[in-house]
């Protein structure tokens, strides 16, 4: 099964590779980042904030825009195109075929994302050399990536089983639903906590622990300010993580193994 | 020895959404038949008559309402029971992105080749069906011929025990349809078991040892091709000279020509009684041949006699 997996995994990453509309996103993506550069240019003061707050935003921005876009037309497409046909018939189970596609997938974002975080490593790094603006790289920036990534898996498995029962148009729509959602997840169990309409406080209360919380993969803030993140704070977004992904990737193999391939 | 493929009372019911008026279709109604291994079944039958659902449910790529399907004696959904089988659809649609030679080589990875074996088949498949020239072009550059036999190639690459093939000379010009032809023959030479499925009927009875003809999701009729045929093929073709049109009348005799010589069909066992009566009348019998039932006569007696249908739709 590992093998099939791998391989489903690696041709997904070099359908990527030669997809044109990819392409186009990872050069936009790569002249976002290094538009901070720029940026740089018109601040007066706390260089090193503007250049964290700016370059991170911007990889927050492309990456789950490339995680949605790549996770909920995917499956959708192999069906509708009925390329699946002669996938599937071959000696691969759907859930081999489920993960081997997630894998390619998450291989796609993650390269993406690599090349961003260097090119925005570099210019911190660059630009504390060469003018002595920013403070250079510290470990809030690394472990603000590390969450981004995070944040990319979980937004992936989610988009992911979305697009294992529906079309790309709906799973587009909920996955960017949960995904805001998921972000204001603090905000709406303050607020369910807050109101006395006791309907209003079990559906706050229910849509946080229900939904992703994004939230608490996201160190940007700590990044631009450099405030340490505890190991146990990252550990247990790690776990949590894993435990989500795992169960959004569970109920999308349980939907795929029951649907019909007309 | 297990039988290549046994289904028994494989029946599939699609429901439609209820804007549609919630009707249930029966695409496949009580399938039962049996490929023996090493033998080739062709199917035929008019459009939606069920040829393809049953396709897809051998190779679980749907789950059947009831019913039960066996391939080598393991249920479809079992990823080891598709090891050995080879599927070419109808309409291929491979990853227009990879090369021939790419595609290929992901289905014969998938199948569980590896390193040199892998490189080897899937070389020796590509020259199988000629493509080895246009092994590094992007599949998107392909004629809809050079698809179909890059399709075909990756359902040969694993050496499967059973072929599946679904229209594989539909589109296809007369050179592309030979070469598969040939395939076809070579791999029944090697044993393998084949399950042909086509509106070309001439190739499926040239192809085909046993036959199913499945009209609106039924079977109808089932067996080896020279029964099928020759319960069929029980008419004559008679040649008369000195024999007018008018004095064959109420004779049971289907005109095929009138002319110098009258020429009609009768059944076979009506023959001698009307060589006989037209002895009689001073004619004189110029030839006499069977005439040969072919498997198209076959299907369209077949398709007359049920009224075509379009699957089911049963309530």
């Amino acid at each position: 099964m590992m093998n099939g997996v791998l391989t489903i995994a690696l041709n997904g990453f070099r359908e990527s590779r030669r997809n044109r509309v990819t392409s186009v996103l990872v050069v936009f993506a790569l002249i976002l980042v290094f538009s901070v550069t720029v940026s740089v240019e018109f601040t007066f003061s706390t260089f090193d904030r503007v250049m964290a707050d700016f370059g991170l935003g911007v990889i927050g921005l492309v990456t789950p825009a490339l995680a949605l876009f790549l996770s909920t037309g995917l499956i959708p497409r192999e069906i509708e195109r009925r390329t699946i046909f002669m996938v599937v018939a071959r000696p691969v189970s759907r859930s081999a075929f489920v993960i081997g596609r997630y894998l390619g997938n998450l291989f796609t974002v993650g390269f993406l994302l690599l090349v961003m975080a260097i090119l925005f490593l570099a210019q911190l790094a660059i630009m504390y050399a060469t003018t002595n603006f920013g403070t250079g790289i510290h470990a809030p920036h690394l472990v603000a990536l590390y969450g981004l990534a995070l944040e990319m898996v979980l937004l992936t498995a989610v988009a992911f089983t979305f697009a294992t029962l529906s079309s790309q148009f709906v799973a587009t729509l909920m996955a960017t639903c949960v995904y805001f959602i998921g972000h204001m997840a603090e905000d709406l169990f303050n607020l369910a906590q807050r109101t006395k309409v006791v309907p209003f406080k079990l559906l706050g209360t229910g849509l946080y622990y229900l939904f992703p919380n994004f939230d608490r993969l996201d160190f940007k803030d700590r990044a631009t300010y450099l405030d340490a993140t505890p190991m146990g704070e990252l550990a247990t977004a790690t776990a949590y993580t894993a435990a989500y992904t795992v169960i959004m990737l569970l109920i999308a193999t349980a939907i795929f193994e029951r649907r019909d391939f007309k | 020895m297990v039988s290549a493929v046994e289904t028994s009372g494989l029946t599939k019911i699609y429901r439609l959404d209820l804007l549609s008026g919630g009707k249930r279709i029966v695409a496949l109604d009580g399938l039962s038949l049996k490929i023996e291994a090493g033998h080739v079944l062709g199917v035929v039958g008019p459009n939606g008559a069920g040829k393809s659902t049953a396709i897809k449910l051998l190779l679980d790529l749907i789950r059947p309402t009831s019913g039960t399907a066996l391939i080598f004696g393991k249920p479809p959904h079992e990823a080891a029971a598709r090891r050995d089988v080879g599927y070419l659809p109808e309409n291929p649609a491979p990853y227009e992105y990879l090369t021939g030679a790419e595609f290929v080589r992901l289905a014969a990875e998938l199948s569980g080749l590896r390193g040199a074996e892998r490189n080897r088949r899937v070389d020796e498949v590509l020259g199988q069906v000629q493509m080895g020239n246009f092994a590094s072009v992007q599949i998107r550059r392909y004629s809809k011929g050079m698809v179909q036999r890059i399709a075909l190639a990756q359902a040969l690459v694993a050496r499967p025990r059973l072929l599946i093939l679904d229209e594989p000379t539909s589109g296809l010009d007369v050179l592309g349809r030979k070469l598969i032809r040939e395939i076809v023959l070579t791999e029944k030479a090697r044993g393998t078991s084949i399950l042909l499925c086509s509106h070309i009927i001439p190739d499926v009875e040239a192809l085909s040892e046993d036959i199913a003809i499945l009209i609106g999701g039924k079977l109808v009729k089932a067996g080896p091709v020279t029964e099928l045929l020759s319960h069929e093929g029980s008419e004559v073709e008679l040649s008369f000279e000195g024999l007018g049109q008018a004095q064959v009348e109420g004779w049971p005799f289907t005109i095929v020509t009138a002319g110098r010589r009258l020429v009609g069909r009768c059944a076979a066992s009506e023959a001698k009684a009307l060589i006989n009566r037209a002895h009689d009348l001073g004619a004189t019998l110029v030839s006499m041949h069977p005439i040969r039932q072919t498997l198209e006569d076959t299907f369209l007696a077949a398709v007359k006699a049920q009224g075509q249908q379009v699957g089911s739709v049963i309530e």
